[in-house]
């Protein structure tokens, strides 16, 4: 008996790793990036992306469900997923924009054009669908590292205390949205 | 000899900040504790680099924020705590040890042990004083005669 187990024992380990290493092939290390989960939206004080004497804080965006969505005109994927959450906003989702912006650096890009960010936003917006109640401006990406966001994009589901409950990295689609956000949505808009 | 080491030595490399100069500080504590903290926390963008060793945006975003809270005067767990609580323990290359990450601890001592268990108790049962009495020569006289017959038959 004793002998068996051992005879069969290199076979077991084998097994074993073999599970181990084939879990590993679908997981996502971008998963545990999520330390605001549970915690209150950070106060913040920022501009408008279109109007220029408009701000946003975190006060103002309390008393509804909303999705904060990082994105850039700089981001293939962000394009990607405007139509989908432009089919969201018009099932009554209330989607606010975070502009993030990865181009501000006077080292590489000279001085900040606002208008030509604007047309470009405009345009891309007019094409793929506009999801967005309003955007608001993160030229430093303050708010950004406050939020824990690594890049775009990235979309947070908030409630009405302004309590984070969800942090998604990569795009929104139909797949992502019936796994990850549709129950809870179904939980806080009944 | 002296070859060999010359080798050897051409296997160390130093790795290089050549950035922080950039940056000034009022102390000198400040700099070193800003230069440990850069090397230690992580990218979140690009997973298996620091941030004092990424161009990724985000990484220049906490380098910027890492600055100004050395500035400050905070401490290093205080500046690693602020990361943690935005990025997750993703961000800090020494986890913690939490009921999920305790095998990380536990397995390799287990597999020590388990390892010199398995040579001791071989060991021991091959170095057992082996009885051989009267009895046993004549029967193995008996079994080797037995065989040879067999043999030839």
């Amino acid at each position: 008996m004793n002998r068996k187990l051992i005879a069969i024992a290199p076979l077991l380990i084998f097994i074993l790793i073999c599970v181990f290493l084939y879990q590993g092939l679908f997981a996502n290390p971008r998963e545990l990036q999520t330390g605001r989960i549970g915690q209150t939206m950070p106060a913040f004080n920022l501009p408008d992306l279109m109007q220029d004497d408009k701000r946003w804080t975190d006060e103002q965006l309390k008393g509804d469900v909303y999705l904060l969505n990082v994105w850039g005109t700089w981001c293939p994927t962000c394009l990607a997923e405007l139509g989908y959450l432009t089919e969201l906003r018009e099932q009554g989702v209330k989607i606010i924009g975070l502009y993030y912006v990865q181009s501000y650096d006077a080292d590489f890009d000279g001085p900040f054009d606002m208008q030509a960010l604007r047309d470009d936003v405009s345009n891309m917006l007019a094409r793929a669908g506009d999801p967005y109640q309003f955007n608001i401006l993160d030229l430093e990406r303050s708010l950004s590292l406050d939020l824990g966001v690594s890049g775009a994009p990235e979309t947070f589901l908030v409630d009405k205390n302004g309590t984070i409950l969800l942090h998604h990295t990569g795009d929104i689609n139909p797949r992502v949205w019936r796994a990850k956000f549709a129950s809870k949505m179904q939980e806080l808009q009944p | 000899m002296r070859f060999f080491l010359l080798t050897l030595s051409l296997f160390i490399s130093f790795a290089a900040f050549a950035q922080q100069d950039r940056y000034q500080f009022d102390s000198n504590e400040q700099a070193v504790r800003f230069e440990e903290l850069t090397k230690e926390l992580r990218c979140p963008k690009c997973q298996n680099q620091n941030i004092a060793d990424s161009d990724a945006v985000v990484a220049k975003d906490l380098r910027e924020r890492v600055l100004a809270l050395v500035k400050d005067g905070k401490t290093k767990d205080e500046v690693i705590d602020y990361m943690i609580d935005r990025y997750g323990y993703f961000v800090h290359y020494d986890p913690p040890v939490t009921p999920a990450t305790l095998i990380l601890w536990v397995l390799p001592v287990l597999i020590v042990i388990i390892g010199f268990g398995f040579i001791v108790i071989r060991q021991r049962k091959a170095s057992v004083k082996q009885t051989w009495s009267d009895a046993d020569e004549v029967m193995l006289n008996k079994l080797i005669k037995q065989n040879k017959r067999q043999e030839q038959s």
